[in-house]
């Protein structure tokens, strides 16, 4: 797998712009496109705890604050703690001369020997839980701020919604004799016209706070820190601290446990067709995908098998092994690379049908927007106007340029059967034997040459680029195409040939 | 799953970013401290270095840099996609146009956000005293920026700003220990922060003027790495965060900051703003800060050069309840949790709108307008 270990060697030209190794992108089937993971949409999937591979469901993820309830980690190194058990003994305490022996349990970290006993907590008579959880001590102020301005911020909102009937204000005073102007101004922001915060009070009070009293005194400086040696072990690091950024806590002996956070599961969507091009199975402990669209099943795959010595400005042959990962036959063609105006005009095509499909978009929601109303009562579920970036120009710098085979290369789909099958392999395909090198069944090793340009020096590498033009068969049904159909695709591949040897003069 | 989050009449929770030169603080909106501080750097994909996002040569690559960063915040920290959700950007009122542009773009753009609503730090951190009068100094990494707050308006004309922070603390402590710790050719930014935060502290007053004669604290040794050795005398400790006070050739220093700008305010407002003086910012986090500017305050005001010009006899400060490093990102949260954030948001709708037109700098004008926060 020398591509997972060496990715920069052939990497392939994204729709996007970007170049990644073929085993970094992805292949939407909807789209015929390439895309990666800087061009797809990412999606949150699933959320789990990575130590008790707990599953859960994103509200109740979001109510825990992303943090699992029952694992715990360890506030000095940032580890996962585990729970130990000893037993004591207890006073009976209905025979004082009797003692009963009882379990008890704390936490211990297995990387740093941090103890929940170090820092004073109380040990628990149940395995599971049951820790003292930390309050933020200025919750209950915060929260009381924020319904203050939360009832200002509706006032403003109010006035304002005032303002735009100004020119019915006629029809207003007499409605507002009713107490009808919020409620209508409450209807027009969406909002309930019952219940919630502030509301049931609309003219009068603001919820009472207490604005801040500034004072004269400040926190001073520890009387004995001009003569207090410093132990370090005992002072918490930036990292210890930031860890817990409500608490911050100075001082080890202030430092808490945490619940452990929530990692998660994500999809790709491609961003054009909103087809998912990767979604995880469900389930924390699967390493499996329900729809894993990797280009590396779609798209031929290009190695290098071997490549002459480089020299500046001298031919070198540079073998390269083609693979098709597909079902069905492929063709494939070699292109030199476009000019800078036909690329320029390729990006613009890009563009233009990026804004066709966005615009075609818009009218199937005008049109089921008329059929229901969901969208309407719902914004959130309507799609909302898509800008995503456009597609950017390759950004390197060739150091080589490359002899092409003029021919093209015809592959056998992949037969899984055939890796197995050393016998008797028969091919019927006219290769020229200047180009194909060899064949081994879906692959094939071809010829290219390279001729390192006088910057290859300064690059320290040759890199040369192409158009690889492949046949891809589409069994993608649609509403208007059940049938397979043949396609021709393109893909620029740029390939890291190495470097030169030996200076030219 | 995630799809039903914005079904009903809760919206999806707004996310509230505050971008700091040196840790970034990110967050839900409504809740009572962020969910991260995290450091303003991402590691490069390609070249496996760290790299800071405020370090970019040019737009494109703060772009990148941007992308890169937030992508991690929303799937490493926060758990939610950022699609269709809406941001609320703490900024600094300082804050270069090129940047913010840059950032909406990638919001917008990249990651598809519904609505984002710059308020800026200094503002908004009134937000967590339930105060509109304040005299606001955040000293952060870069440098030092105090604002005048008066009845809910920024006092502009009296803003001032010295790289006196964080970044010229740390060069001064790199420097010094270089200096004794000879047989070392250079300490990493990350060691000399954790020194910083471990073992230094701002002296007092009266001790600072002396240092030559007072004994000094006791040395520390710090075992970088859990192995090589660093001496760290007691002057060292006491002294690094001098460079903060320290009058420069413009007899500029943190202490003056403050005086200055009361100065350059009117007569009526001097009052309320020097007994409502808020700091905040990670630096004045760090031990005996407040405490030695409340007596520089006190000390300046007896010089010829204060005394003829203000007659104040107190200055107070505020306590707000949160750590001093993410003050004005809470201001944020509780700004961001109103209905604000419907009504003075920029939507994805007016981006587009704008962003098509030749000149966007018009567009960061009419953000201007929207900023204009009344509290
Ligand atoms: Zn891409
Ligand atoms: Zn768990
Ligand atoms: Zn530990
Ligand atoms: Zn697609």
């Amino acid at each position: 797998m020398a591509f997972l270990l060496q990715p920069d060697i052939v990497r392939y030209n994204c729709t996007c712009g970007s170049l990644k190794p073929i085993s970094r992108i992805y292949f939407c089937r909807h789209c015929l496109k390439i895309r990666c993971g800087y061009c797809v949409c990412h999606e949150v999937d699933s959320h789990y705890c990575a130590n008790c591979l707990e599953n859960l469901p994103s509200s109740e993820a979001r109510l825990k604050k992303n943090r699992c309830a029952a694992c715990l980690d360890c506030p000095s190194c940032l580890n996962t703690v585990s729970t130990r058990s000893t037993n004591i003994s207890t006073q009976n305490p209905d025979d004082p001369n009797k003692t009963v022996t009882r379990k008890a349990y704390y936490l211990a970290c297995g990387f740093c020997r941090w103890t929940s006993r170090d820092v004073g907590l109380p040990d628990q008579t149940v395995a599971t839980g049951g820790w003292p959880e930390r309050e933020n001590v200025h919750a209950a102020r915060i929260s009381s701020l924020l319904e203050h301005y939360k009832v200002l911020a509706l006032r403003e909102r109010q006035e304002k919604e005032r303002k735009k009937f100004i020119p019915r204000r006629s029809y207003l005073h007499f409605s507002d004799k009713f107490g009808l102007t919020a409620m209508m101004a409450r209807k027009r922001a969406g909002l309930p016209t019952l219940g919630g915060v502030g509301i049931k009070d609309e003219t009068g009070s603001i919820p009472d706070i207490i604005p801040s009293e500034a004072v004269e005194e400040v926190d001073s400086l520890p009387a004995d820190i001009y003569i207090k040696p410093v132990d370090l072990a005992q002072v918490t690091t930036l990292s210890q601290r930031l860890a817990q950024p409500e608490f911050q806590p100075e001082l080890v002996s202030d430092l808490f446990p945490a619940h452990k956070h929530l990692m998660i599961k994500r999809s790709q969507r491609c961003r054009s067709c909103e087809h998912n091009v990767s979604k995880p199975e469900y389930n924390p402990g699967s390493i499996k995908f329900k729809i894993q669209l990797a280009a590396y099943y779609h798209v031929p795959e290009i190695r290098i098998v071997t490549c002459e010595l480089l020299r500046i400005g001298q031919e070198s042959q540079l073998i390269i092994r083609l693979c098709n990962p597909t079902q069905h036959q492929t063709v494939i063609q070699f292109l030199p690379l476009p000019s800078a105006e036909e690329d320029l005009e390729e990006r613009e095509k890009e563009i233009e049908e990026k804004k066709k499909k966005q615009a075609e978009k818009k009218d199937a929601e005008k049109t089921s927007q008329g059929r229901d109303d969901v969208s309407i009562l719902l914004p959130s579920l309507s799609r909302q106007t898509s800008i995503s970036e456009d597609p950017r120009p390759v950004n390197v710098k060739l150091t080589g340029d490359v002899i092409l085979p003029s021919s093209s290369v015809v592959l056998p789909p992949r037969d899984d059967a055939a890796e197995y099958d050393d016998s008797g392999e028969t091919y019927h395909f006219q290769d020229d034997p200047k180009v194909v090198m060899w064949r081994k069944a879906n692959k094939a090793a071809v010829k290219i040459a390279v001729v390192p340009l006088d910057s290859a020096t300064e690059a320290g590498h040759v890199l040369v680029g192409f158009v690889m033009k492949y046949t891809y068969v589409n069994t993608m049904a649609t509403l208007d195409q059940k049938e397979p159909q043949k396609v021709d695709l393109k893909v620029k591949v740029f390939i890291n040939a190495g470097k030169t040897v030996g200076a030219c003069t | 799953m995630p799809l039903y989050e914005g079904i009903g009449l809760t919206e999806k929770q707004a996310v509230v970013i505050d971008i700091g030169a040196a840790y970034t603080k990110f967050g839900f909106a409504g809740e009572s401290g962020p969910r991260c501080i995290v450091r303003t750097e991402i590691k490069c994909p390609e070249t496996k270095q760290v790299k800071k996002v405020l370090n970019y040569s040019s737009e494109e690559e703060l772009y990148d840099l941007l992308v890169e960063f937030i992508h991690v915040l929303y799937f490493r920290h926060l758990l939610v996609s950022p699609k269709d959700r809406r941001v609320v950007i703490v900024e600094s009122l300082l804050c270069p146009t090129a940047f913010r542009e840059t950032l909406a773009k990638v919001l917008f753009r990249h990651f598809e956000v519904s609505s984002i609503l710059f308020v800026p730090s200094h503002l908004v951190s009134l937000c967590t005293l339930g105060v509109n009068t304040a005299l606001v100094l955040d000293v952060g990494y870069v440098e030092a920026i105090l604002i005048p707050v008066f009845e809910g308006v920024p006092v502009l004309h009296a803003w001032q700003a010295q790289p006196r922070a964080a970044e010229a603390v740390q060069s001064s402590l790199k420097a010094s220990l270089l200096n004794i710790n000879s047989e070392k050719e250079d300490f990493p930014e990350s060691t000399i922060e954790d020194i910083k935060v471990r073992t230094c502290f701002v002296t007092s007053l009266t001790r600072a003027t002396q240092l030559e004669a007072v004994d000094q604290p006791p040395d520390v040794v710090y075992r970088e790495g859990g192995s090589e050795i660093v001496h760290i005398p007691g002057k060292v400790r006491e002294t690094v965060y001098e460079v903060l006070f320290e009058q420069d050739n413009d007899q500029m220093s943190v202490s003056t900051m403050i005086l200055d700008a009361i100065i350059k305010c009117p007569i009526d407002m001097r009052k309320p703003l020097a007994e409502n003086i808020l700091v905040i910012g990670g630096t004045a986090m760090a031990p005996g800060f407040k405490a030695r500017l409340l007596d520089e305050l006190k000390h300046l005001l007896q010089q010829p050069k204060y005394a003829s010009r203000l007659a104040l006899k107190t200055f107070k400060f505020h306590k707000p309840p949160a750590k001093e490093n993410y003050v004005a990102w809470l201001g944020g949260a509780i700004f961001g949790g109103t209905d604000m954030i419907s009504t003075r948001s920029l939507t994805k709708e007016a981006y587009v709108k704008h962003s098509s037109l030749p000149d966007w700098a018009d567009l960061s004008y009419n953000c201007r307008e929207e900023d204009k926060i009344s509290l």
